[in-house]
Formats: structure tokens, sequence, C-alpha cells
């Protein structure tokens, strides 16, 4: 599989294939592990970021009060994940498992935001600080992927294997009754933000454990 | 109470209206809902779902601290650096939770804390705290992007003496703020009593454009002829009298009679230019046509300028002749002779030669006879009549010329026929390949404009714009535009002057010739196209 370019091109470097392309006689560029596990960590947390105001907004503009304070309490319903369950049990997770799940996420979260472009767009009132949050943040998300795609391959020397979120896990609920496609939507950015701060946090462990692993395992 | 996917009873009850579900029970990133329920009732009082990470309050943060930053120089103020730690339940190395922090503080025995915003960083400083004075500082957080915050830390005092003579520096700020005070003053009065001196200094006026000895109100007034006087007098105009010119280039301009003239109503340009009556001004001349291409261009202002009428505003005074008679002269001379080209005259009348003359007549040679307007008194018409004699002669010209052509045969007819009066000179363009020039139709238009009456001149209604000329009926090629002398037989009304002879003849020709300047004193057909 092609390994797609991050953001931060210019100085990620593939110390293997750039050799193999340039004979040994190029200095390819490279970065650390951890500036490159700082970076990903920055775009995770402005991903969350970013979703968070979204889903802030999308409740102040269309759901109704009376239900606002179950559903602003991550009280909505979202898919069943890869990984789940207490912090020890994911503090028991292995490097390889957790990047992988990251990975899967990030992957999965792709496409549907693409379609909540589309559905907002159909919105008569939608801010447009929504959209084009809604947008960025698509983007972002494959920066993302690249970024851990490298990651990966750097702490564990192996390549991942990009396969297609045929697994696209149900990750909202739809609402079948009044209010559909505005619950389903909010839902949906419900649901994302909650995997955004998980992919945060995944990643911050993962960080973590790079620096000092004894004391990350509280 | 009982919360999960299946409905479990809450595993220990702290008090009476409280539950206690230790970390066991919990996960984060997972809903949660929990139902307050009436064992006797069977009645569900309250329901709530959430996740644990959106009702998190953090432990308020520990160990805080502050050093001095610096002291400012009058030693009024000072700042610090205060400094904390994150609450130690919290796990913020491995990276669960990211913590932000809000500082507070306040004087010691004030109402309301100041707060800073939320900062991620485990220090803050705090800037323009006042010496002598204690201060309460305290601080909080939350989980970033979430909403709710935890319990204030402890407060701590923070406290600088201030040094023992606060009372010495006082009196210099204030004295040093009154004189500030008193000078600005004193400046504010100097400036309003000496106002226009400054402005003077500061802004020296710039001096008007003037030329010597001419008051810029003769300008706006018009009173032209006092300033051509002026002019005059300071030599800076040389009127070159036109006595050996013969062409001056200049449109008639008759001060009172145009006057006149415009109150009649839409009076053209042409008008003007071919009114005879303007010779009465000026001591002009009038009938003369077009020989203004002749001369120089800056002769004729000079001669305007010289002259002591008012200009007219359309056009350029024409240049002025010493005497009147040459008008007077014109007229004479013009009746006998068959070349009523008033150029002819004299070489005064050049001078007071209308810009555009009608043709009146063409010699057998193809010179061209041209006749002065129409308007104009008594002189006039007997110019005209005669012009009337010369037009005649000047068809069968042109007549036969038109012969060649073959096209214009109809337009000979026509216009002998009609030679109604016409408003003003109109010339024809003959030209057999038809391009430029006049068309047929043109030309039957022309025709009917004609005029040879002798009557009372026509109140110029040539209805037809002066201003743009689309017929290029520049037709002399030749530099010397002298008049034509020979009467010439009468031709058709328009024709093309080809060239003018050494006898000042304007050698008609068939083929449209290229206008290169205007020489020829003569016709500028009317705007009839």
């Amino acid at each position: 599989m092609w390994l797609l370019l991050w953001p931060i091109q210019g100085i990620v470097g593939y110390p293997e294939d750039c050799k193999e392309r340039h004979g040994g006689n190029v200095r390819c560029p490279s970065i650390t592990l951890d500036k490159l596990l700082d970076r990903i960590i920055q775009h995770a947390e402005l991903i969350f970021r970013v979703s968070e105001e979204s889903c802030s907004l999308f409740e102040e503009m269309f759901i109704p009060l009376t239900i606002r304070p179950q559903l602003s309490r991550g009280g909505s319903m979202c898919g069943t994940k890869y990984v789940s369950g207490s912090k020890g049990e994911i503090q028991q997770i292995s490097d390889k498992w957790l990047l992988h799940s990251t990975l899967i996420m990030i992957q999965s979260w792709i496409e549907p935001l693409n379609n909540l472009q589309i559905t907002l767009d159909r919105y008569d009132n939608a801010p447009d600080i929504l959209l084009k949050n809604t947008k960025w943040v698509s983007n972002k998300l494959i920066n993302l992927e690249q970024g851990v795609i490298v990651l990966t391959k750097k702490m564990l020397n192996e390549d991942i294997l990009l396969s297609e979120p045929n697994q696209s896990l149900a990750h909202y609920v739809t609402h079948p009754d009044m209010l559909e496609s505005v619950l389903t939507d909010y839902s949906l950015l419900s649901c994302f933000k909650k995997d955004a701060h998980k992919v945060e946090t995944f990643l911050k462990l993962l960080k973590c454990r790079q620096a000092e692993r004894p004391s990350c395992f509280l | 109470s009982l919360f999960g996917d299946h409905w479990r009873e809450c595993p220990e009850y702290l008090a009476s209206n409280e539950c206690y579900f230790n970390k066991t029970y919990t996960a984060v990133w997972t809903t949660y809902c929990i139902e307050l329920r009436s064992r006797v009732h069977n009645l569900t009082y309250d329901d709530d779902c959430f996740s644990v990470e959106y009702i998190v309050h953090p432990d308020p943060p520990i160990k805080l601290n502050w050093t001095l930053l610096n002291v400012s120089r009058s030693l009024l103020h000072f700042d610090i650096m205060v400094h904390w730690k994150s609450p130690p339940s919290a796990d913020v190395k491995g990276g669960w939770m990211t913590l932000v922090y809000e500082v507070n503080y306040r004087e010691r025995n004030a109402t309301r804390w100041h707060t800073l915003g939320e900062e991620s960083e485990t220090y803050r400083s705090i800037y323009g705290l006042n010496t002598g004075t204690e201060y309460e500082v305290r601080v909080r957080c939350k989980m970033r992007n979430f909403e709710n915050f935890g319990e204030f830390s402890e407060t701590i005092l923070v406290y600088y003496p201030s040094t023992a003579n606060k009372e010495f520096p006082f009196p210099v700020t204030l004295a040093l703020v009154f004189g500030a005070v008193g000078v600005g003053v004193l400046l504010v009065l100097i400036i309003f009593s000496q106002q226009q001196k400054l402005m003077v200094i500061l802004l020296p006026p710039v001096p008007a454009p003037k030329i010597k000895g001419i008051d810029p109100d003769l300008l706006k007034k018009g009173k032209l002829d006092e300033l051509s006087s002026i002019l005059t007098s300071q030599h800076l105009y040389k009127p070159e009298l036109l006595e050996e010119d013969t062409w001056v280039e200049f449109i008639e301009v008759d001060a009172g009679d145009a006057g006149a003239k415009a109150d009649l109503g839409e009076e053209s340009d042409t008008q003007r230019l071919l009114g005879p009556a303007h010779h009465s001004l000026l001591g002009l001349k009038d009938d003369d046509s077009g020989r203004a291409s002749c001369y120089d261009p800056e002769l004729p202002e000079s001669e305007l300028l010289s002259d002591t009428e008012p200009l007219h505003k359309r056009g350029v005074a024409p240049p002025s002749t010493p005497t009147s008679a040459a008008v007077a002269g014109v007229s004479p001379a013009v009746a006998p002779a068959a070349p009523l080209i008033q150029t002819q005259l004299g070489t005064q009348t050049w001078v007071n030669m209308d810009f555009y003359a009608q043709v009146s007549d063409v010699t057998a040679t193809g010179a061209v006879v041209l006749s002065p307007g129409q308007q104009g008194g008594a002189p006039e018409q007997e110019q005209q009549r005669e012009k009337e004699e010369e037009e005649k002669e000047n068809k069968k010209k042109e007549e036969e010329e038109k012969v060649r052509k073959g096209e214009e045969q109809k337009e000979e007819e026509e216009e002998r026929e009609k030679k109604k009066q016409k408003e003003s000179f109109q010339l024809l363009v003959v030209d057999p390949d038809g391009g430029a020039y006049t068309s047929e139709s043109d030309a039957r238009q022309i025709g009917t404009r004609f005029s040879y009456t002798p009557g009372p001149p026509q109140p110029p209604t040539l209805g037809v714009p002066v201003g743009g000329y689309q017929s290029p009926y520049l037709l002399v090629d030749a530099p010397p535009c002298p008049p034509l002398p020979l009467p010439l037989p009468p031709v058709s009304d328009y024709t093309v002057v080809q060239d003018v002879d050494a006898q000042h003849s304007l050698l008609l020709n068939p083929t449209p010739p290229e206008p290169p300047a205007p020489h020829l004193p003569s016709v500028k057909p009317l705007p009839a196209m």
C-alpha cells in the first residue's frame, strides 16, 4: 500500500523507502518518533476540540430545550467499538492493538462525516461555521490517518494495512420518530466527539508509554 | 436505582438520597442510564443517561504557591508567578485527563474575584498587583472541552511590602502632572491668540496664478475686449494682418449678431460661420469661407484678440482688419465680378472670409466659385443673387462632370429643378466609387437644401448638428488657398474640390482627394448626410 503523505511531509522520512529510491547517497529527511507523536497528538486534540464545538453549536441550533439535558451529557447511544472497557482494561492493551484501533476508528469516521456535510447542506439555517468545521474535520481526519500509519510503521516497524472500512460500524442509532434526521445528525456528531476523545486519549497513552513505561500503568 | 444495559440496582447507598458506584462499575466512553424508581409503587420518578466523561468534576489542584517576578520602579506595583500541581487523582500523565486551569485573585477584603482565562499550564503570572496590599489567589480545573469545573483549591495569600515613604513620589508625580497641564493650557492659549500668524507660518498661502497687469476679473466677466487690448499692448500677440495672406483660419464671430442669431434658435456654427452679417462687427469680412485653414492657427487668435469686440463664445473671432471698409470693399467688388469668391476681392477680404463658403459657381477650368452665405443684409442679397447666377453656372459645370459619372445625373436635375433656398453651403462630393462620399441620396438631400433665393436671409435652420460633420468633404489638397477668381459655370451644388491652381481656382476632380488639412477656404458641406 502506498503511504500517503503526511502534512509535515517535508520532514517525515521513511528511511527504508528513501534509501531505496535514492540509493543511499541522498540524506533523507526524517523526524523523531517523539516529534511525530507530538504532532499527531496535536492534530487529535484539535480535531477533538473542533468536534466539540460543532456538537455544541448543533445542539444550540437544532435540539429542542426539553431533550437537551439528556443528550448533552453524552446520553446518545453510539455503536460498539473496537475498544471499550474500563481504564484498567484499556491500559492492558498493547501498543500495536492501540494503534490499530486508533487507525480503524479514524478511518471509520471519514465517510460518515462526508455524508454529514451533505446532510447539513440541506438544513435551512445551518451556521456557516458548522459547515466549515465539518469540512475541516474531514480533511484533518485524513491527515491524522496518514500520520498514524507512519507512526505505526515507525513504532512497530511494520506496515499497516489500509483496510477499507467495510466494517462500517454502526456509529449511531437512527431515531425513527420525529426530529429524525436532526437527532440522527446530532447523534453522529456526539458519537464522533466521543471517538475523537478516545483517539486523543489513546495517542497520549502511547506517548506516555514511549516516555516512561511504568508510571503509565496507574 | 438501576443502571446499565440491563437494569441493576445501586450497589451502595450512601445516604438516603445518594448512590455510589465505584470505578469498577463505570467505564469511560460508555453511556449509562439511571432511573429513580419507587419500589413500592412501581413508579419511575426520574431517569437520565450520560457518559462518564461528561459528568466529571476534577479534584482541585494542589500545592498552590507564588513567586515574585518583579517590582515596578515606583515600587508601587509588583508581578508574581503562581504555580500549582494537578490533582493527584487525575491521570494527566497517562493522557486520560487533559485539564485546564482557571485562576482567581482578589484583594483581601474585596468582594469580587478577578478571573484569569483557562490555560492548560500549571503556572500563571499575575501583573500589576499593588504593593502593600494583601491578595488572595486560588485555582480550579476542569477537563478540556468539557464543562464541569472542579472545586477551588486552597486560597493563598500574596503580599509585598511597599516602601516606607510612599508619600514621597506622590507629590513629584502630582507636580509633574500639573506642570504638564499648565504647559498644555499655555500652548492652547498661544495658539488661539496667534491663530492667524501661525496659520501663515505653518501653511503659507499659495499665490494664485496671475498675469501681470491683467485683472482676473476681466476673464471672469468675459470682457475680452479689454483683455485683448491689454494683451496687445503687451505685445504678447502679434496680430498679423493678412494683407498678404489670403487665408484666414478663423470662424467668423459676430458678437452682436451672433447674439441676435442665437435668439433665433438653433443656429448652427455653420450658420454663423457662413453668416455674412458678421461683417458688421469687428470690421470683418464675412463672406469668406474656409480660408481659415490657410492661416496659421495662431494668427487668427491674435487677430481675434486684437479685436475689441467681445468674442463669440462659439467661435474664434475673425481676424480683424484695420478697416471695416474691407467689408464694404467686398460687396462692391463682388457685385460686378462674376467670380464671387470674395476672397478675390482683396487681401483684406481674406481676412474676413468665412470659414465656409458656398460654391456658387464652377468655372470652366474647374475652379469653384465660392459665394458668401445667405444670411446678411442687403449687400448679401445682392451677393446672393450673383451667387445664384454663379450657381447656375456651377451647376452646369457640375452637370458636365456628373455626366461623366453618370450616377449623379439625377441629382443634377433635381437640384436644378429645386433651387430652393437652402440653409447653407453644401458641397457635394462626387465620388465615382461611391466611397466615403455623398451618395446619391445624400446628394439629393443636399440638393434640397440648396438655397439660392435672394430673399432675406432665412433664419438659420440647419437642423443638423453642426458639430458632427461626418462628411469627409475636405477637398483641397493644395496648400495655397487663393480665391477663385474665375467665374465658373454653374455646376451641381456639390463637387469635390481637388486642387487649387495658381489662379486660385478650385479644381474639381472626380476622385476624392485626401483631405490633409483644411486648406481650402471653402465648402464644408452642411451635415445633410
